[in-house]
């Protein structure tokens, strides 16, 4: 073997694992002493990729199994993930990350809504696992800033922390699923949660407004809290009054919840 | 001197691998181990359940890094951000020396996650050697390289896999991490004789051994960590002692992982294999001497 062999052994035999058409060629890889051919010795390789990711993204993406009819169709459409989307990366735990991009331009699951948000919402999880911790909250900014500078104020939310906008309420499917039940067939409603990871380190999620949905989304997007307010209770259609109040309770629950990091006022 | 001596790598006893059944067990009773190997990839997390845990388990015991995914074998550029993770791990733990495998684990940005063996050429060899000098320089720890359980023989190949893994430690000046179940099962699959490799290892370079179960596929043996250390390998373990000494060691256990007594009581058969091998004084120095926590 001369200068430059190295990487093309090493390109064959990983598009070889890939699953190419026709990838082995018998020059490169011995027969085995015990008779396996070199078609045979790649296989072994070829099977453990697919055994390792199918089971990694079947355990990243239980609801989106559910949402498309369980292991066939999940088996299927995981061979033409890691077909588009081979990893990229050491972290397995970013293997799915494509995965709900890829559902929702899926020709057969694209249209789906249920197949979509089922994506978003595992991958949710799959996020807040091991997003960064946050120090804890000072709480005592909420008595020290004054009143008149609280519009400006810019509220950073937890990093392990995600918002998901869903067409049913999903989570109840991933729930029944993580227990090992059955899932019923879930409600049909506009449901908005919010998945982050505790002080614990649980993973948690709990449905909320939409208006204090769409208030977390603006924060989450920069916006001061004025603004963000005023936007979110014009899109609500409400009294900005009536909306305040309903804020300062909000803000309360996301106090306990510990999903602010931080005030920048 | 050799290269135990001049890293002072210690002797860690028997430990086993920190796998998620035994969490709760582990941080909650602290059951007596050694000492525990973590993968290192799953603590590189800036937060999260996994980074507590570890901090947790690095309270009451030693624990020792290992790799799978650094390829340090592989064509495409080391990544200086696993590296970088890799060193704070390694230093966060304060750990004696940490470790990966001689193989590469990709090509072109595509992460097989799989061991995936070496053509083993001086081409190879020169490679390697020069990717593991930066891995030492970069993490300013003793690094040791694992023997790869391999089914498949590249017919470019034109060293046998113990003098080339032999030559890359001594050139690179690195330690081995010798897996004795990796040397049974791929001298299956390629006919080799297993002994032969223990013995051409240089034992004053071994930092660390590992066992562990495999599985028969038929036609070929499969490295699965996911059943009782067999009997041969025992044999190779033994063998491997009586030439390297008192040497850490790790069983592994990562698929159909049994309840943490089963797992413990491995670790205790390891004990008593290592005892008998190295007979007496040796054997005896680590009696008693359970890492309990506080």
């Amino acid at each position: 073997m001369g200068d430059g062999q190295l990487e093309q052994l090493q390109r064959f035999v990983v598009d070889a694992i890939r699953g190419g058409p026709s990838p082995v060629e018998p020059e490169h890889v011995r027969e085995s002493a015990r008779g396996m051919t070199p078609a045979e010795r790649v296989e072994v390789y070829r099977e453990q990729y697919r055994i390792r990711h199918h089971k990694n993204l079947a355990d990243d993406y239980p609801t989106l199994a559910w949402a498309i009819g369980g292991a066939e169709p999940f088996t299927g459409l995981v061979d033409e993930y890691l077909a588009a989307h081979p990893p990229r990366t050491w972290d397995l735990q970013r293997l799915g990350a494509d995965m709900p991009e890829f559902v929702g331009n899926h020709a057969k699951w694209g249209s789906s809504a249920r197949a979509c948000d089922a994506a978003r919402l595992d991958w949710a999880f799959m996020e807040i696992f091991d997003a960064p911790d946050a120090p804890p909250f000072d709480t005592s900014v909420l008595a020290s800033t004054p009143e008149d500078r609280w519009p400006e104020a810019r509220i950073e939310l937890l990093p392990a922390l995600r918002l998901v906008a869903m067409q049913s309420a999903l989570q109840q499917v991933r729930d029944a699923l993580r227990a090992g039940h059955q899932p019923a067939e879930p409600p049909q409603a506009e449901t908005r949660v919010v998945v982050w990871r505790d002080k614990a380190c649980f993973l948690r999620h709990v449905a909320v407004d939409p208006g204090a949905y769409d208030l977390l989304a603006r924060l989450r997007a920069g916006d001061p809290l004025g603004p963000a307010c005023e936007a979110a209770a014009r899109a609500a259609g409400e009294d900005a009054a009536r909306f305040g109040e309903r804020v300062g309770a909000w803000f309360a629950q996301w106090t306990a919840n510990a999903w602010i990091a931080r005030v920048h006022v | 001197m050799g290269w135990r001596q001049r890293n002072a790598i210690p002797d860690l006893g028997v430990g086993v691998g920190f796998r998620t059944p035994h969490v709760t067990h582990v941080l909650s009773q602290r059951p007596p181990m050694e000492w525990f190997e973590i993968i290192s990839e799953n603590y590189f997390a800036e937060g999260g359940i996994q980074r507590a845990n570890l901090e947790r388990l690095a309270s009451a015991y030693r624990v020792v890094p290992h790799g799978v995914s650094l390829s340090i074998g592989g064509t495409d550029a080391l990544d200086t951000k696993y590296l970088a993770r890799l060193r704070d791990l390694v230093q966060r733990l304060d750990a004696p020396w940490c470790s990966d495998h001689l193989c590469f684990t990709g090509w072109g940005g595509v992460d097989v996650h799989d061991l995936l063996p070496m053509p083993m050429t001086r081409e190879s060899l020169a490679h390697v050697v020069e990717r593991v000098k930066r891995v030492q320089g970069t993490i300013e720890r003793p690094f040791a390289l694992e023997n790869a359980s391999s089914y498949l023989e590249w017919r470019g190949s034109t060293m046998a896999e113990h003098d080339f893994l032999a030559e890359i430690a001594e050139r690179a000046d690195c330690g081995i991490l010798l897996d004795v179940n990796n040397v049974y099962v791929s001298a299956y699959n390629h006919g080799f004789d297993a002994r032969a490799y223990v013995d051409a290892i240089p034992a004053d370079r071994v930092a660390q051994i590992h066992v562990a179960g495999h599985t028969d596929k038929g036609g070929y043996l499969l490295d699965t960590h996911s059943a009782h250390v067999r009997d041969e390998v025992w044999d190779l373990y033994r063998r491997a002692l009586r030439r390297a000494g008192p040497t850490s060691t790790l069983v592994e256990w990562d698929e159909d992982i049994p309840a943490w007594d089963v797992l413990a009581a491995e670790a205790e058969r390891t004990r008593a294999v290592r005892a008998e091998a190295l007979g007496g004084a040796a054997a005896a120095r680590k009696e008693g001497e359970w890492v309990t926590a506080s």
